[in-house]
Parts: C-alpha cells; structure tokens; sequence
C-alpha cells in the first residue's frame, strides 16, 4: 500500500480562540425562568393532621383576608398577625422564606405609601397599613403555600367556577411547567452553540420563542386527544353531597368565632 | 433593666452602639461557625424562652419591678455567642414591637444584657462546673452563674445611668436626662437584683436547664444527658409559658428607671430638658397593651407575636449556617 501524505490542513495545530463574548442575555433568561419553574414546583401541600380541606381553607383564607382589610379595631389585626406567624413557623423552610419575602415586600410598600401620613404626624396610620398588608399577603401565601394546585383548581368547582375556566387554568398551570423545561433545554443548546462574539444576540430570541411556539401547539393537541381518550367531556366532577369532615368542622366554626371576634371588636373601635 | 427612651444622653446610646457592632459582627462569625443548621430554630425556641422570661415582672424591694432574662441558660446551651445573637433579636423585637426599651437606647440594653450578661454569667458557670462534680453540678453552676450574670448587667445598667447626671446637667444644674447620680442609681438596681431578680434568673435558668435535661437532651450543641428526645414537653412548655405571662401583671409599679417622664417629674420636682425634648417610637402595642382591652390579652397576644416572631427568625437564619454531616 503506497505511502499517503497527511493533507497540510490536517497537520495544522489548532489555534482557533473564541473571542471571549458575555452570554447575560442567556443566563438571564436561563435564571428567571428556572425561578419560575422552582415557584411552580414546590409543593408544600402535604396534609397534616389539622389540615382543612381546599375548599374550606380558601373560604378560611379569603374571609381572614377580607375581616383583616374591613377591621378598624387594630387588636383584631393581631390576633390574625399571631396567627400568620405561627403557621410560619411551622412551614418548611423554602415556603417560609417565600412567605417571609413577600410579605416583608407588601409590608414595605404599604409603609412607603404611608410614609407621608408618618411624616404629617400619624405615625400610627403607617403601623396599620403595615400590619394589614402583612397579615393578608401573609394568609394569601400560607393558603397557596400549603394547598397543591390540583386541590386548588377542584376547589374552585365546588365554588360554581365554569368548567372551561377550570380547564384552562390547569392545562396553563401544567403547561407553565412542560413548556418551561423546554424553553432551558433550547437555552441550554443556544449556550453550546454560541462560541465566540455573537452581535445578533436578540436574533435568537425569535427563534427560542417559535419553537416553543410549536412545541405548546403540539402538547396542546396531544393533552386535548388524550382527555378525550379517556373519557373527559369537559366537565369536572365534584362529589354531590361532600362530606364535611370533623377537622373541616372545626375550622368552619373558627371562621364562625373570628367573625362574631370581629363584630365585638368593631362595636369597641 | 430595659433602659427606655432618652434616660442615657445621645453620645452615651452612641458609644454604646458603636461598642456593639463588632459584639455583633463577631457573634454572627461564631454563630455561624459553631452553631449547626439543624439546631438553629432550637435557637430561636430558647431566645423565644428568653422574650418571654423577660415578661414575667417580679416585685422587688423599694416598690419597682424586675424581671429575669435567661442568656445565661443560651450561652450554656448554645455558647456566649449565641446568646448574644439571641437576646439582641429578643431585645430588638421587644423595643421595634412593644416599646419595651428605647430605640436609641438598644446598643446600652444589648451591652448590658445580651454581651455583659451571658460573658459573666457563662463564665462563672464554666469555672464552677469543673469544681462541682455530681449530677446536680451543672445545675448549681447554672444557678450561681446566671445570679451573678444578671447582677453584673444590673451593675452596669446602674453605671450607665448613674453617669448622666455628672456629664449632661443645664445651667441650673438639673439633670438633661437620668437625674439619679451614682449614689442612688447603684444601691437602687442592685438591691432588687442581688435579693429577687437574681433569684428569679438563677430559678428560670435551673428550672429550664432541668427540664430540658430530663426532656430533650439533644437541645443545645452538647448532649446535656443521656435520656431520650420528646419535642412536645418543650413545645408545651413554651405554650405554658405564654399562658402564664400575664401573671407578670400581679407585679404593680415600673422597673427601677422606667418611669414615665411625668412620673419622674413627680419623683424629682422637674422634667430634665433632655428627656422632654427627646425622641419618643411609636410601636405596635406599647407595653404590651392594646387600647382599652384587658391587660391580660395584650400580655397574651404579645408572648405569641414575640415567641412566633424569634422562632421564625432563627429559621430563616438557618439558611446562612452551615450544614454538618454526621458520619458517625
């Protein structure tokens, strides 16, 4: 077999040098939409032995949220703030961090926006606004926090919500989820293929956003043909008579006994 | 000993503070480096137990008040350092939510009560604890250390007011802030602390430190004995101590120095001008209180708030300590 001659070309050492380029449009993206997939997967919804079920806690939770908004009497706001603050403290610990955040977050606002009633000589005005937005962002992220997304979507059946906004909140809810991971993936690919300087970074985006385009398109048609697979005519089934059980009951007559507390009080204010 | 708003003059609260940070700065360090995650919201459960030790008044001789403090007890189960994180978070909480301590005045309360106490009071525990052999060793060492703790903070609170009236006095001589010269103020603070209050720390602080031995010896950092863990003493505990706090009301009268200003106006026949003029927090429930409701809730209501809020914070501060890994 005759000698071959190894082309020049191949002889050649490799000097090629990506020009070093920033990539914070893609971490950016990459960051925010892995937060919003980590929001939307925690699920601190496990029961516990006191734990209502979701129709009644969101009952509990929007009439704790409206007596705390329409109390003038602010004692009544604390008892409901030692109540947010001790079911904190018995929240695992990302939940209570998202708590803690957000409703810091509220607090702050309202404070700022009383600032000026603080600053007129009504320091106590400031206090609470405070205390209130606490207290309700607080209770609006406990009842969140510790509910699953499945439970709250058949919640809203028994609260007479149309089916097709039921439908529509859970596929977007799931959806959020699937579509998400598929979006990092593209970002994921668009980062090993980005080597060196890039000038058209926003170029991309317009493809990222097609392909998930089409990908939401194709899962929509798939979700759609597999519910009519099995079965589903669009309707949610509730149970025609649920059973109220004893823990439900007990919270139902805590609402009850926070109620009749809040007319008391607002006869003192 | 919660010295309230403008009782010490602005430069007096200033060098106090300034004294502090790097108590503070060192205490997170330490806390961090010494205090495992899975212990921090034990940490929270004990400065929750210091909050609400703090609620119980106590009568004491000359008609004040006066109430224990239990950083001793943090500092023996978590280490000084830790005490001094959680007494300050205690204090902070009483002073921002319920007026109990001046704003300004919170380096001074924290030097006296979260640094000078839990030093003194571990340190004397740590030097009897190797001379007292016996099961009951540890605890007669925690007794003698946190008496002493809290009278060497009552000393030093004694020290910061009793300077005032010899830097900070008007033309006339009267007062600007704390009218009481050392020779009132030291035989005042310290005749309630060495009789009663020091009693009751060293009474709080064995009282805990046994029960905790006897229920969850796993508590602090060290294995306090060998008997088994059961969470629901302690928890129970905490929940009785907060039914119990409005007994703290059955002691009438204020803590020696927390007087009112017209109070002490009646008490010395002027308003020093410093105090009249001074700076004043407007908090949530302002001694516990809420308007015109009965004491008791207030009492109540606040023991929750403080204890839920220590609990939660120490939670959260969990996140920034490190995590250890048993491989035993």
């Amino acid at each position: 077999m005759a000698n071959q001659e190894v082309p020049s070309w191949l002889t050649n050492a490799e000097e090629y040098q990506p020009q070093a380029d920033r990539d914070s449009y893609i971490t950016k993206s990459v960051l925010s939409l892995s937060s919003v997939l980590s929001r939307l997967r925690i699920d601190d919804g496990a029961e516990t032995l006191f734990s209502p079920s979701a129709p009644v806690k969101i009952i509990f939770g929007l009439g704790g949220i409206l007596l705390v908004s329409l109390s003038q009497n602010f004692f009544f706001v604390l008892i409901m703030l030692a109540g947010v603050l001790v079911r904190a403290c018995l929240l695992p610990r990302e939940a209570l961090a998202r708590v803690v955040s957000t409703a810091g977050a509220a607090t702050m606002l309202a404070f700022v926006i009383m600032l000026p009633a603080a600053l007129l000589g009504q320091p106590q005005a400031a206090l609470t606004m405070g205390g209130k937005a606490c207290t309700s962002t607080g209770i609006a992220m406990e009842v969140a926090l510790t509910t699953p997304s499945a439970q709250l979507t058949s919640a809203l059946r028994a609260f007479r919500v149309p089916n097709i906004v039921i439908l529509t909140i859970d596929l977007a809810l799931r959806s959020i989820v699937r579509l998400g991971e598929v979006a990092l993936e593209i970002l994921d690919a668009l980062t090993l293929r980005s080597i060196g300087r890039n000038r058209d970074k926003t170029g991309s985006l317009g493809g990222v956003g097609g392909v998930l385009l089409i990908k939401a398109a194709i899962a929509a048609q798939t979700t759609h043909d597999a519910m009519r697979c099995r079965g589903f005519e669009g309707d949610y089934q509730v149970s025609k008579s649920p059973s109220l059980r004893t823990i439900d009951l007990a919270w139902v007559i805590a609402l009850a006994l926070l109620v009749a507390l809040f007319i008391y009080l607002q006869g003192l204010a | 000993m919660h010295i309230p708003e403008n009782y010490l003059s602005p430069s007096t609260c200033a060098v106090t503070t300034v004294a502090m940070i790097p108590v503070w700065a060192t205490a997170v360090r330490k806390v961090r480096q010494s205090v495992p995650q899975e212990k921090m919201p034990l940490l929270g459960v004990a400065a929750a137990f210091c909050f609400l030790s703090m609620m119980f008044n106590i009568p004491l001789p000359g008609g004040t008040t006066g109430h224990a403090v239990c950083g001793t007890l943090i500092a023996i189960l978590f280490g000084p350092w830790a005490a001094v994180l959680a007494v300050s978070i205690a204090l902070a909480i009483q002073a921002v939510f319920f007026g109990d301590g001046g704003i300004l005045a919170f380096g001074a309360n924290c030097l006296n009560m979260a640094f000078v106490l839990p030093f003194v009071g571990y340190a004397v525990y740590s030097w009897l604890k190797e001379r007292l052999k016996g099961d009951n060793g540890q605890l007669i060492a925690a007794g003698i250390g946190s008496y002493v703790g809290l009278n060497a903070a009552a000393l030093c609170a004694a020290l910061e007011f009793g300077i005032q009236p010899l830097l900070f006095t008007d033309a006339a001589g009267n007062a600007l802030y704390c009218p009481y010269p050392l020779s009132v103020a030291i035989p005042a603070m310290m005749l309630g602390h060495l009789t009663v209050a020091g009693l009751a720390e060293a009474g709080f602080t064995v009282g805990i430190l046994a029960f905790l031995r006897n229920t969850m010896p796993s508590f602090g950092i060290e294995e306090l004995s060998s008997g088994d863990n059961k969470t629901a003493p302690v928890i129970g505990l905490v929940c009785a101590l907060i039914a119990a706090t409005p007994l703290g009301l059955l002691a009438t009268g204020d803590a020696w120095g927390e007087w009112g200003l017209e109070d002490l106006a009646e008490l010395v026949g002027y308003e020093p001008a410093g105090m009249a003029n001074g700076w004043e927090w407007s908090s949530f429930m302002p001694d516990y209180s809420i308007g015109a409701l009965p004491e008791w809730i207030g009492y109540i209501l606040s023991a929750i708030i403080g204890a839920a809020l220590l609990i939660l914070i120490f939670r959260l501060l969990a996140n920034t300590s490190k995590k250890t890994v048993d491989f035993g």
